[in-house]
């Protein structure tokens, strides 16, 4: 028994001093995430490691799985490590200031990418979400003639779908004919299968046709989820928008399902923003601006040069 | 060593080894003062909450709505800010709601005769959709006075203010479970409480404060980890509830008889803390610190099942 533990220890221990010795040259960047198992932070991820790997960066990547108390403990372990920077990526540094300020109090710059501007970071890089839910909910309300009744999927712990929701509620004032008849928040991770599980239920308590005309997401993956349910239940004359620019949401475009249109944001263009003025921070200089915003697209069946009939 | 011994003192032996193990691999950083102090933060609120989960599981139950409580208890304090009320009437008014939430989850157990992994789930639920309708689902972090950020940040004497936390609250939890009649009360129920109940003893009572006060200390938990942020979401406590019984699991395999123990669940802790916070410095993948974590705990729980077996 004792020589099983004593090899089990020694195992980790050298397995773990490999593990730490196993680092290559270049600069050093923590990224971190609550958010990994969306698409989109996702993307932002991969196209950042990308052009780190052009700068022969070392990138380690963490994932809190929407846990915010562990976030700030990751965080605390990455200030720990002493990187050459640190990438919030897809969370408002407000929510975790304490261990925000305690990273640039150890000289790291922070950079945060679809996050939110912050006295403690240097940069970040993001779309407008407020004009992002704008775009996509006058495109969603033209669609249905700007009367109707629609369904809400949002999720306000994230600051930028919040922002998202904010533009939908200036709109629902602004066009008393569009009635919102059911919302839900959505769970994250699972935001696919929660979604499509609420929008079952929500088809069902409105069963007549034209009860549900359209369906908001404030990001793509609950419209696939809602999308999914209107399919299964058969359900005509219900259209879905979402936002994000998310690869399967606008092959659904491309395939004429109810899914109609979504917003892209520049996903890959904001990690690839955010990796050059990083660039730039590493080299000893400083960001164009403190806040810089990728461009945005409004995608749909026109835009892709869908037909359908 | 005797497989008695292994078997006893494995899992502490294992902490130790995987303490020396970082140090050698990141010496610079994880053998750190600084790291040593983060550490402590990163797992005040997780000790605290496995030590309510401790207490249930000493009467022989489960309480599942320890991080919902946790995370209600958060709303409810940052909600009053914004209401413009102080700190003194804020937390209590969330303490309160933690232990009436627990004691409600006792009532719903020891009277009515729930089950308590159903009662607690079913109540946890309740916690989490009223935690979601006074946040809005949104992420609160305006108004917070700069009072309450002080019960978790900064130091006393160079010690981390959440290190007083745990000392406080584990050190009363097991002085009550090991030296009062309270808790000598707690451990006959948890043994047979057929049997307590046919010797006299209060086991309703017993088991509703048991709940109460779980419910007070995940509120605890909840309102030490919004300090810490600075921010509270609806779900932030959610996530304490695996790891809390992780190392109460962990902790047992340190006891002598195999039941839950404050010392046991704070090594528990450590190990769960540890291993997150070495891991992450040596860049290691969040995957495969999940699968060590449960490897850990399977191998502590066969060690300490093979030493009593060879005893």
């Amino acid at each position: 028994m004792t020589k099983f533990v004593t090899s089990l220890a020694l195992s980790a221990a050298f397995a773990l001093t490999a593990a730490g010795t196993a680092q290559a040259a270049g600069e050093k960047i923590s990224v971190l995430t609550p958010y990994l198992s969306a698409i989109a932070t996702a993307e932002m991820i991969d196209s950042f490691k990308a052009q780190a790997e052009k700068f022969q960066w070392t990138v380690d990547v963490v994932d809190t799985a929407g846990d915010m108390g562990a976030f700030a403990s990751r965080l605390e372990d990455a200030t720990t490590k002493a990187p050459n920077a640190i990438v919030l990526v897809s969370v408002d540094p407000a929510q975790i200031q304490d261990q925000v300020d305690k990273a640039k109090a150890a000289g790291i710059p922070v950079v945060t990418i679809d996050g939110a501007k912050n006295a403690s970071t240097v940069l970040n890089v993001t779309s407008d979400n407020f004009v992002l839910g704008q775009t996509m909910t006058k495109f969603l309300f033209d669609a249905i003639g700007n009367k109707g009744n629609i369904v809400r999927f949002f999720y306000s712990a994230h600051p930028g779908v919040h922002a998202r929701e904010l533009a939908l509620d200036e709109a629902l004032k602004a066009n008393p004919d569009v009635k919102q008849v059911a919302d839900h928040y959505v769970q994250v991770p699972g935001q696919i299968d929660d979604s499509r599980a609420a929008m079952d239920a929500i088809l069902l308590a409105n069963p007549a046709d034209g009860a549900i005309n359209a369906v908001w997401a404030g990001w793509d993956e609950p419209g696939i989820g809602a999308n999914l349910a209107i399919e299964a239940a058969g359900r005509k004359g219900i259209v879905v928008a979402g936002i994000d620019g998310n690869p399967e949401a606008i092959e659904l475009i491309k395939k004429c399902s109810a899914y109609i249109g979504t917003v892209r944001q520049g996903f890959t263009q904001m990690a690839d923003i955010a990796a050059e003025q990083l660039n730039t921070i590493l080299a000893g200089g400083k960001p164009e601006k403190d806040e810089l915003y990728a461009p945005v697209e409004l995608i749909t069946r026109d835009s892709l040069g869908v037909k359908c009939e | 060593m005797t497989a008695f011994n292994l078997s006893r003192f494995g899992t502490l032996i294992a902490f130790v080894l995987l303490c020396v193990a970082f140090s050698i691999a990141a010496p610079q950083a994880f053998a750190s003062q600084g790291n040593v102090y983060n550490l402590i933060q990163q797992m005040a609120t997780l000790a605290i909450v496995a030590t309510a989960a401790t207490l249930v599981m000493t009467i022989g139950e489960f309480d599942l709505s320890v991080g919902f409580s946790a995370s209600l208890a958060a709303v409810i304090c940052f909600a009053l800010f914004g209401q413009g009320y102080d700190v003194w009437l804020a937390v209590p008014a969330a303490l309160l709601a933690g232990i009436v939430a627990g004691a409600a989850n006792g009532i719903l157990v020891a009277r009515f005769g729930i089950p308590s992994f159903v009662a607690t789930l079913a109540l946890g639920t309740i916690l989490s959709g009223l935690a979601f309708g006074a946040s809005g689902g949104a992420s609160m972090f305006k108004n917070v006075p700069d009072g309450f950020k002080t019960l978790a940040r900064g130091d006393l004497f160079g010690i981390p203010v959440l290190a007083f936390w745990i000392v406080a609250v584990l050190g009363i939890a097991s002085f009550v479970l090991t030296q009062t009649e309270f808790g000598r009360r707690l451990r006959a129920i948890g043994g047979n409480p057929q049997a307590a109940r046919l010797a006299g003893l209060p086991v309703l009572r017993d088991v509703i404060v048991t709940f109460a006060i779980a419910g007070g200390l995940s509120a605890l938990a909840g309102l030490l980890l919004a300090s810490r942020l600075g921010s509270v979401q609806h779900t932030m406590g959610e996530p304490l509830l695996l790891p809390a019984y992780a190392a109460v699991f962990i902790g047992t395999t340190a006891s002598p008889t195999g039941s839950p123990t404050v010392i046991g669940t704070l090594l528990g802790v450590a190990i769960t803390g540890v291993l997150a916070n070495g891991m992450t410095i040596l860049g290691v993948d969040p995957f495969i610190q999940k699968i060590m974590t449960g490897v850990i705990i399977i191998v502590a729980v066969l060690l300490r099942r093979m030493g009593r077996t060879a005893q």
